[in-house]
């Protein structure tokens, strides 16, 4: 007789590495680990909960909704990055001249910036953000926006209404409308197209089609935006950060609340696979222990276990879980508790059930008892070592299952409400309307690094199946 | 061979069952009050409900029109009380929870928070059953259509077993592990963001259309994404399944005798192959629908479908409860009766079970 | 006396991962009308093989198949897959498994697989085959009343009966036995074998039976084939192999049979039988024999014909050493 056959730990793996698709899962999986290490060691958990939750306006330097660096590639222009200048920090693009006005107590404060913009798409957003000092009278602000071609806006003064006021440039009215008038003079009452926004007019090529038409050209070129202040009172100050927000922001893009997507995505992946492994882990073990003992003890004690099976799978599980969810202050612990307790009666009883049944059987099961092994003894030291094998294929295989479970809880809302997870970035862009709205990649990201996480698990699981069930080998 | 032998024991056996189901019903049930009431939820709602019922019947009754208001307010207040007493909701936790179970059983649901049924009723039941036939429209097809794919391709691939196509369904088995709603989701982005081609949310059009049949047309037009979220979600898993059983049981003995009997192979197949092979494959069958039926929330959320998932994730939204804990006693229904159902099913197709109870 | 069945030049081979495994090579026998052959041999030596070649239940990964089957006259290697269903199987042979409790299918009836091939070859309908069922049921030693029964509700030896039952409805020349009593108790299998008896000469039926068990055939035998790995080795009459085998291994055989009366010191063959994938040049049973020479390691051994209608693969007796 040839080749026999070989038991063992080291033997299983070899056969595992056979399956192409083992190696894959097993390869995703490292990627996953890496992933999670790097989440957990460069933003510590507090921190990662701080940033999401997005108070303090920590964000307010990101685009909203903008795509992902790398989508330039396929859209095949250059897309404007985000672009900050602010005057307290000095650096090339900004300048600052404080003169104080003889004779009195006034200042005049001039800033200006340099914005040498070579993108080939609009910028998404432009807001000024002020930062004055005064005592009782607020800075008279002036803006003049100079184009590359030369030519200067100019627009009306305003004063400050607080010392730390914005300019929202892009929805401003009283900056749309200046825009509009200076072009309908300018191209001699041309009719302005009110399609037109006001980053289209201020970083457009303004000809007089594309104004009444209401599709303009970018222009590329250096752009000068300065702002002339009269600041009031001898310690007063005025300092401005100009953001000019561009269309991609970094590996993931951003959300509607310009948080960065790739916090949420790192973190989802320690957090999906903790929670996976573990719920996936207990539920087996717990399961395993619970299908022991009855087979084991049988009579009454059987009887209960068998009962109770049978009640659980009437349970309806997620209502269960949405109703606990929905009605008691919980976070992911809980929650993993609550999927625990709700599996532990489940299916998988019934297999070990029987397994352990005919084990019980066994001749040296029976010597055993005879040589006086206590119950515990057998249970731990023969049946226990037996059943263990065929139960880690579905113990893997289980995983995605309860990935998402979680996924889909915090997608309606309910899981953990400050844990940054996959299934919680679905949600923000299910309510967003992200894909009526055409945010692809806001839903595509979380979705993707689900799937990539279901396959691992999935494709490990099922290889490992078909190794340690000889009988599924031959099919 | 289906003859209608349905004998006196086999009906004993199923009403057992039958009873058997409903006690855990009552489990689940009692369970989800228990639960439900922790935070004194149901206790909230319950006494909310009265009292408003009773306000409403002091303001129709003309006999009271005329009081002023507060002297109306401690009418309603005294009657309140008398009726907390009347029906027990004064007593301690644990009566309490009997009562409510009892009602809760009956489907005597209350009334909802915030929310209000397709026909106006706030009744939570209405808001309720009125939306589950639509959840059973969509999950039976598609459970239905699901079936037969898995039967026939799994027939035809257990005959070709080793092949490309084969292999290639084996290898892509895992593609199951993820739910039908998270393909949905890929399938709205696909066939709606990017091609406009099928509807992403909704049973109908909006209008809906005044005839039956461009009613029905579109109907079916929304129905098609999320079918074919749930088809390829359990494709080639259970495609794979019932190769594999059917592989399984066509090597069997009888299967060899059949053959040497001269039989011709149609019907080794269907009478040989197939039939003795359909109880486990009833088995797995019932296992997806009852899982379906949880699937069914996130589903009908990704879709907005109106059923019953969409009732509850609305109720989730709106946060309101007596609607949450009646979704939650109207499943442990439904997962019963599916189970019911199956059994019944099971026992008619397997005549160990079926000759079993006839001696 | 004439032939019912002759087989000649019969080849099954199988392709695996691990070569070619010749199971069935160049059997030849003639089976007579109203005897019974029995084959015997060893676990793996090919004989399941040979009654599957004989009724053409091939499995998916036959490599050769290929002789010469007359059946009447007619060759029956030679028709179509179709035309040996419709006018051999069951027809002219039947076939009782090993293991017989798994032919039958558990979810019909008993009585409907009894009654399925009269159903089928014959287009007799379901009334009329369901009674002849019950017949042949009634002949077999089982109450009619099981014909309505699942086959769960029937012990090992009335399943094994009911096999019998089905296998014969169709009054076929040749019912071919696999070890149709392996998995039965020793009183049972007399039964069945009496059963055996009884029905061949009421019936006229020639048996084609196969056994490891070579002390059984002595009861039905009226002529004995010998197979080791895949080769018949020797064909004789049954009183004259119980009395004198003539091929070594045949002789071995015989030797580690136990006897009731007389005082015998029991033998047994060293070594294994060989691998049926790469199987040794000559004859095959020559690394283990007592006797072997040196042109037994080289040539096999075509068959000797010592006796009108018995042979031997031996070296021994071509050369006269026997």
């Amino acid at each position: 007789m040839s080749s026999r056959v070989e038991y063992g730990w080291r033997a299983t793996l070899r056969e595992l590495f056979t399956y192409k698709s083992a190696i894959l899962g097993i390869a995703i999986l490292a990627f996953l680990v890496a992933l999670s290490v790097y989440a957990v060691v460069t933003i510590p958990y507090d921190q990662a909960v701080k940033l999401w939750r997005g108070s303090e306006n920590v964000w307010i330097n990101n685009p909203r909704n903008a795509l992902p660096e790398w989508w330039e590639w396929f859209a095949g222009k250059k897309l404007p990055r985000t672009l900050v200048l602010d005057s307290r920090v000095t650096g090339f693009g900004v300048s600052k001249a404080v003169t104080p006005v003889v004779g009195t107590d006034m200042k005049l404060v001039t800033i200006n910036y340099i914005i040498d913009y070579n993108y080939d798409d609009f910028p998404s957003e432009v807001n000024i953000f002020f930062s004055a000092r005064y005592q009782k009278n607020p800075p008279l602000v002036k803006l003049v926006v100079q184009k590359p071609g030369g030519e200067e806006i100019e627009f009306p003064r305003f004063s400050l209404r607080a010392p730390n006021d914005s300019l929202y440039y892009s929805i401003s009215k009283d900056v749309l409308s200046t825009l509009v008038s200076y072009y309908a003079s300018k191209h001699g009452g041309v009719n302005v197209s009110d399609r037109l926004t006001s980053i289209e007019l201020t970083f457009g090529r303004a000809s007089r089609e594309g104004l009444e038409s209401g599709a303009l050209e970018v222009e590329k070129g250096m752009y000068r935006v300065r702002i002339d202040a009269v600041c009031f009172g001898e310690d007063s100050d005025l300092d401005a950060r100009i953001v000019v927000y561009g269309k991609v922001h970094g590996p993931a893009g951003t959300d509607n609340l310009r948080r960065p997507l790739e916090i949420a995505l790192l973190w989802g992946a320690p957090v999906a696979l903790a929670f996976g492994l573990t719920a996936s882990l207990l539920t087996t073990v717990l399961q395993m222990v619970i299908a022991t003992i009855g087979a084991w003890y049988g009579g009454v004690i059987d009887d209960i276990i068998q009962r109770l099976t049978e009640v659980y799978m009437i349970l309806p599980f997620l209502p269960f879980l949405i109703m606990i969810s929905a009605f008691y202050k919980i976070d992911i612990w809980v929650i993993l508790a609550v999927v625990i307790v709700l599996s532990i009666f489940g299916g998988g009883i019934k297999s070990t059930r029987a397994l352990v049944l005919s084990i019980k059987e066994y001749p040296y099961i029976e010597a055993a008892k005879v040589y006086g092994a206590s119950n515990a003894r057998i249970i731990f030291l023969y049946i226990i070592p037996k059943i263990l094998p065929p139960l880690v294929p579905g113990l893997i295989s289980a995983v995605p299952g309860f990935v998402f479970l979680e996924a889909a809880l915090s997608f309606l809302g309910l899981g953990d409400p400050f844990l940054p997870t996959w299934g919680k970035v679905l949600n923000d862009a299910f309510n967003a309307g992200a894909l009526y709205r055409g945010y692809f990649y806001w839903v595509l990201e979380p979705a993707a690094l689900l799937m990539l996480t279901a396959f691992a698990f999935a494709f490990l699981g099922f290889a490992l199946d078909r190794v340690v069930n000889p009988r599924l080998r031959e099919m | 061979m289906c003859s209608a032998m349905v004998s006196k024991r086999l009906i004993r056996h199923l009403v057992i069952r039958g009873v058997t189901l409903y006690l855990t019903v009552v489990v689940a049930v009692y369970l989800t009050i228990i639960i439900a009431n922790m935070g004194g939820k149901v206790d909230e709602f319950v006494l909310g409900d009265l009292y408003t019922r009773i306000y409403e019947e002091v303001n129709r009754n003309p006999q009271y029109r005329a009081l002023p208001g507060p002297e109306k307010d401690k009418l309603v207040k005294q009657m309140f009380e008398l009726e907390v007493k009347r029906l027990g909701y004064d007593r301690p936790f644990i009566e309490r929870s009997f009562i409510y179970l009892r009602d809760a059983l009956t489907l005597d649901l209350g009334r909802a928070l915030f929310m209000l049924s397709d026909s106006g009723s706030r009744l939570v039941r209405n808001i309720i059953l009125e939306r589950l036939p639509n959840t059973v429209l969509l999950f039976t097809t598609v459970t239905v259509i699901n079936f037969f794919i898995h039967l026939l391709l799994g027939l035809y691939l257990s005959r070709h077993h080793g092949s490309l196509l084969d292999r290639i369904t084996v290898a892509l088995s895992p593609t199951s592990t993820i739910p039908g709603w998270f393909y949905g989701i890929f399938l709205i982005l696909i066939f709606y963001t990017w091609l406009h081609l099928l509807p992403p949310s909704g049973m109908v059009d909006v209008p809906p259309p005044p005839d039956p049949l461009s009613y029905a047309l579109s109907v079916l037009k929304h129905m098609i994404l999320p079918m074919l979220a749930w088809i390829i979600s359990g494709f080639f898993l259970g495609v794979y399944s019932t190769r594999t059983f059917f592989l399984i049981f066509s090597t069997e003995d009888y299967v060899e005798a059949a053959k040497a009997k001269g039989l011709p192979p149609r019907l080794i197949e269907t009478r040989y192959i197939l039939r003795p092979s359909l109880p486990p494959i009833l088995t797995s069958f019932a296992l997806s629908v009852v899982g379906s039926w949880g699937g069914a929330i996130i589903t009908e959320t990704v879709f907005q479908w109106p059923g019953l998932g969409l009732v509850t994730w609305q109720a989730i939204q709106y946060f309101d409860t007596p609607v949450l804990v009646g979704i939650t006693v109207i499943y442990a229904y439904l997962l019963a009766a599916t189970v019911f159902i199956l059994d019944i099913v099971y026992s008619l197709v397997d005549p160990r079970i079926k000759a079993g109870f006839a001696r | 006396m004439s032939t019912a069945l002759s087989v000649r030049n019969l080849r099954l081979y199988f392709s695996t991962r691990k070569g070619v495994v010749k199971a069935v090579d160049n059997a030849s026998f003639d089976l007579r009308k109203g005897e019974t052959l029995a084959i015997v041999g060893e676990s793996g030596c090919g004989k399941s093989s040979l009654a599957r070649a004989l009724i053409r239940l091939l499995p998916r990964n036959v490599h050769t198949y290929s002789g010469e089957v007359l059946l009447d006259g007619v060759d029956v290697m030679k028709l179509s897959e179709e035309m040996f269903r419709r006018s051999v199987r069951w027809r002219k042979i039947s076939m009782v498994f090993q293991g017989a409790q798994n032919s039958l299918n558990p979810v019909l009836k008993v009585g409907f697989q009894v009654a399925e091939p009269l159903m089928i070859h014959f287009g007799v309908s379901k009334e009329e085959a369901l009674a002849e069922a019950k017949r042949y049921l009634r002949l077999v030693g089982i109450h009619e009343s099981f014909a309505d029964r699942y086959p769960f509700e029937l012990s090992g030896g009335m399943k094994q009966r009911a096999v019998i039952a089905m296998a014969l409805i169709t009054h076929p020349e040749i019912v071919i036995l696999d070890e149709p009593t392996s998995a039965l108790d020793v009183i049972t299998q007399a039964n069945i074998i009496n059963l055996l008896k009884r029905l061949q000469s009421e019936m006229g039926l020639s048996y084609i039976f196969i056994t490891h068990d070579i002390a059984l055939t002595s009861e039905l035998a009226d002529r004995v084939a010998v197979m080791y790995a895949g080769e018949i080795v020797e064909i004789s009459d049954a009183e004259e192999f119980y009395r004198r085998p003539r091929h070594p291994y045949a002789e071995k055989l015989m030797a580690s049979v136990p006897t009731l009366r007389t005082d015998k010191k029991l033998e047994f063959i060293p070594g294994t039988p060989p691998s049926l994938i790469n199987p040794p040049p000559g004859c095959r049973f020559a690394p283990r024999c007592p006797y072997a020479f040196e042109r037994c390691l080289r040539e096999s051994p075509p068959p000797y014909e010592y006796k009108t209608g018995s042979f031997v693969r031996c070296w021994l007796y071509h050369e006269g050493k026997r």
